[in-house]
């Protein structure tokens, strides 16, 4: 699995480009990426949401025509044939993790084995577990959402989960720094 | 079509509409992107006498082919009109995620004429273009503004370029910032432009995929310079602390301005230093799009939190105005930022009122009571009040240091530390001898990046030889050689701008350069790029600049410094002693450059 460092990321977009590009045919959009950077500006924080292998696997189990699998990486494979676009995987994974693109479902890959988010990625706020998967388990965060929200809210929630102690230790750093002067 | 996305977009606000015109090809591969495709517009349609905050003066805004691709720093976006600070050429670049998601939304420029008859913004995505009531917003802040705008159309990832009170209050360096006011278009008073237009925002998105004509080549070349970027030796010095490292290195070589440009060296660099600065409120660190260094960095202090600063604040608000107390420093760069000041302007109208108060020309009298003194950061944080929303003397500080010290007077204009009415930056001339003369020469005033000249930092003497003529040109405090330096360091600096990418990376850390700059090209956008062809249209165009201001009423004797740096020697530290004989530098300059001794481009003698 891919794991995510919100502390490092700086929300540079290189894992989204490359990824756009290397899946797209030397194209880039950000929709095209199968990792999306939530860029909280207004809180400082930044942090790629991808596919965490969840326990649960929620997209596998919503697919109505078995279209979902998983992979020997532990990676979400997409039967296109299968598929018939009906969203229930974007609507069932509770950090936006997989999304429709011209009715066709848009997941991390782990590109074969080798992602190249990872390699980009200068800040090491994405490290590459190899073997491992169906640790993270998301069912915490797929309880505090009330099925309406689109995926860009809910990878928003995701990081704001997240990065919430990150927030608390920053704000207890500002106020220590003015107690001792 | 590959690269460009293609079309421009024109907008009068006066009637209400907007165009979405085919980019024409043919003049694209020409003026390529960003500033040099807004220089080659306004030099087409700019009248000489055009009031810079009427309707009548236009707003381009422009990006490149490059602009959002897979190219390291491919961020940046210039916004240029005639400036109401300097009355010359204006513009401005900033980083951060706007220049791709405009590009996403399928736009190569944007071109905004007119005024509308109340506050509005600009909504520009790939499916639509809609001039937006912005009575709500007008008032707000950068960062309050961005933010409601986002509330508004419920998407985070909207990109917003807005102004604040400043723009709005029409101050003369108002700014245009992004990323929550994190990055800026900071000079020449862009900010103000859009305030006489009732612009608020521009917030743009996008879905629209943008393609290379040969992803292999063009991906091979990206990682070559990724690498160049990762390998440099100032990468781990850049990444830690970004442009704030200046302050300690700056000061190492006795020319970090301090108490006004009066000294080059400050004892307590130590305190305001960007390492300083790190360990005491960096919480992380930010980057703009696609960059592998992620220079920036958000801060979170007792006083506010936000992204920034970069070493130009830094230092405006610390040792040029005699102020060791960094917590103070930020919150008045944190302040400036909201309200869209730019920080250099701002800083240097502040620190000549401090000077004339120390020198007993001006007191508190002058100033509404303000007690201008050197380090006084209460009267700071009321200075920047006073002048965001134009209150009593904020109304002339507004104006911009050259027309604040003509208002004065008593011998004050002597201590307005500007070119061309653009305040200098903070890095002083006399010990870097081709910056001096970058700030004499650049088309938009007293600025470093036209030329960034840092090659005369490098001891490169072999290689200065080889390109300049001396090994002088590489050789810090001398001036031969220099002209030839700043000559070929404003075209590459004109390409940097036009591939829209971050000049820290393509000029001082020198990943682009003509050869470079045609290859990626080429790779990009499959046209075929010669290099000399290149060349010259960068060499013709730094002449057209020139042509533009003199239609705008330049005066070639304004290719000068304050009298300061030509005439007072630094008083000590490793600079001591030196001074800038800019004024021979630039003849040798205009000779260079095929215009007359009297600065005027040959074939426009005629017409003048």
């Amino acid at each position: 699995m891919i794991k995510i460092d919100v502390e490092r990321c700086s929300g540079c977009r290189q894992c989204e480009v490359t990824c756009a590009f290397h899946h797209s045919e030397g194209q880039i959009a950000f929709h095209l990426a199968r990792i999306r950077v939530v860029r909280a500006e207004e809180i400082g924080v930044d942090a790629p949401v991808t596919c965490q292998q969840c326990q649960e696997r929620y997209c596998v189990q919503a697919c109505p025509m078995e279209a979902l699998k998983v992979g020997d990486c532990g990676e979400v494979l997409v039967d296109a044939e299968a598929c018939v676009g009906c969203g229930q995987c974007e609507q069932a994974c509770p950090i936006g993790a997989i999304h429709l693109v011209d009715e066709i479902p848009f997941v991390c890959d782990l590109c074969g084995g080798s992602p190249r988010c990872v390699a980009t990625c200068t800040m090491g706020a994405l490290s590459f577990e190899e073997g491992v998967s169906d640790t993270v388990s998301l069912e915490y965060v797929k309880a505090q959402l009330s099925g309406a929200e689109d995926t860009q809210e809910k990878a928003r929630r995701y990081v704001d989960t997240l990065s919430h102690p990150m927030r608390e230790t920053w704000l207890a750093k500002a106020s220590t720094t003015q107690r001792e002067r | 079509m590959f690269g460009y996305a293609g079309y421009w977009l024109e907008v009068n606000l006066t009637k209400g509409t907007t165009h979405k015109h085919s980019l024409d090809l043919d003049w694209a591969k020409t003026v390529i992107g960003g500033r040099m495709m807004n220089t080659w517009r306004m030099y087409e349609e700019a009248s000489g006498d055009v009031d810079p905050l009427s309707p009548e003066n236009t707003v381009y805004i422009g990006i490149g082919p490059l602009t959002g691709t897979l190219l390291p720093t491919s961020a940046y976006t210039t916004v240029s009109a005639r400036s109401p600070l300097t009355g010359l050429i204006g513009d401005s670049a900033a980083g951060g995620h706007f220049g791709p998601e405009l590009k996403f939304a399928g736009y190569d420029q944007i071109v905004i004429r007119g005024r509308a008859t109340k506050p509005c913004y600009l909504l520009i995505t790939d499916e639509t273009v809609e001039i937006r009531n912005a009575s709500d917003l007008w008032g707000k802040d950068i960062r309050e503004a961005s933010l409601a705008i986002r509330e508004e159309l419920n998407d985070i990832q909207v990109q917003v370029a807005a102004i604040g009170p400043a723009g709005e209050n029409l101050v003369k360096y108002a700014t245009i910032a992004t990323s929550m006011a994190g990055r800026t278009f900071g000079r020449t008073g862009m900010g103000a432009v859009w305030g006489s237009k009732n612009l608020k925002a521009i917030v743009v998105r996008g879905h629209r995929p943008i393609g290379v004509a040969d992803p292999q080549r063009f991906e091979s070349i990206c990682q070559k310079l990724s690498r160049r970027i990762v390998d440099h030796p100032e990468y781990a010095a850049r990444h830690r602390v970004g442009t704030t490292m200046l302050v300690n290195s700056l000061n190492s070589l006795g020319i970090l301005p301090t108490r006004h440009f009066q000294r080059g060296v400050c004892e307590y660099a130590d305190e305001i230093s960007g390492e300083t600065l790190r360990e005491r409120y960096v919480a992380k660190h930010k980057a703009c799009y696609n960059c592998n260094i992620h220079c920036s960095r958000y801060i979170v202090t007792p006083v506010g939190e936000g992204e920034g600063p970069e070493f130009e604040p830094l230092c405006s608000y610390t040792s040029r105005i005699e102020n060791r107390d960094l917590e103070r420093a930020l919150k008045s760069i944190l302040y400036m930022n909201r309200m869209g000041l730019d920080a250099i302007s701002s800083g240097e109208t502040i620190a000549w009122a401090m000077e004339c108060t120390e020198k007993g020309l001006l007191s508190a009298g002058d100033f509404d009571g303000m007690s201008l003194e050197f380090g006084n950061m209460d009267a700071v944080e009321e200075m920047l009040q006073s002048i965001t929303y134009r209150k009593g003397v904020g109304d002339l500080f507004a104006e911009g240091t050259r027309a604040l010290a003509e208002e004065y007077g008593r011998g004050t204009e002597k201590f307005a530390m500007h070119t061309k009415g653009l305040d200098i930056i903070n890095g002083d001339p006399r010990g870097l001898k081709a910056y001096g003369l970058g700030y004499a020469v650049a088309s938009r005033g007293g600025c470093h990046l036209r030329a960034d000249p840092f090659f005369e930092l490098t001891n490169r003497t072999e290689e200065a030889k080889a390109r300049f003529g001396t090994e002088k040109a590489a050789m810090l405090y001398e001036e031969e050689g220099k002209p030839a330096l700043v000559e070929y360091s404003e075209r590459n600096c004109l390409l940097i701008d036009s591939l829209t990418i971050c000049k820290n990376v393509g000029q001082s850390m020198e990943i682009m350069n003509p050869d470079a700059g045609a290859e990626l090209l080429e790779a990009g956008t499959g046209i075929k790029f010669d290099v000399t062809q290149l060349s010259k249209t960068l060499s013709e165009t730094r002449t057209m600049e020139r042509k533009l201001n003199l239609r705008f009423g330049l005066d070639p004797k304004e290719d000068t410094l304050p009298r300061r740096f030509k005439e007072e020697g630094l008083p000590d530290g490793p600079a001591a002693g030196h001074v800038n004989h800019v004024d021979a530098m630039v003849k040798e300059f205009y000779r260079i450059k095929g215009w007359s001794e009297d600065g005027i481009p040959l074939d426009k003698i005629g017409e003048i």
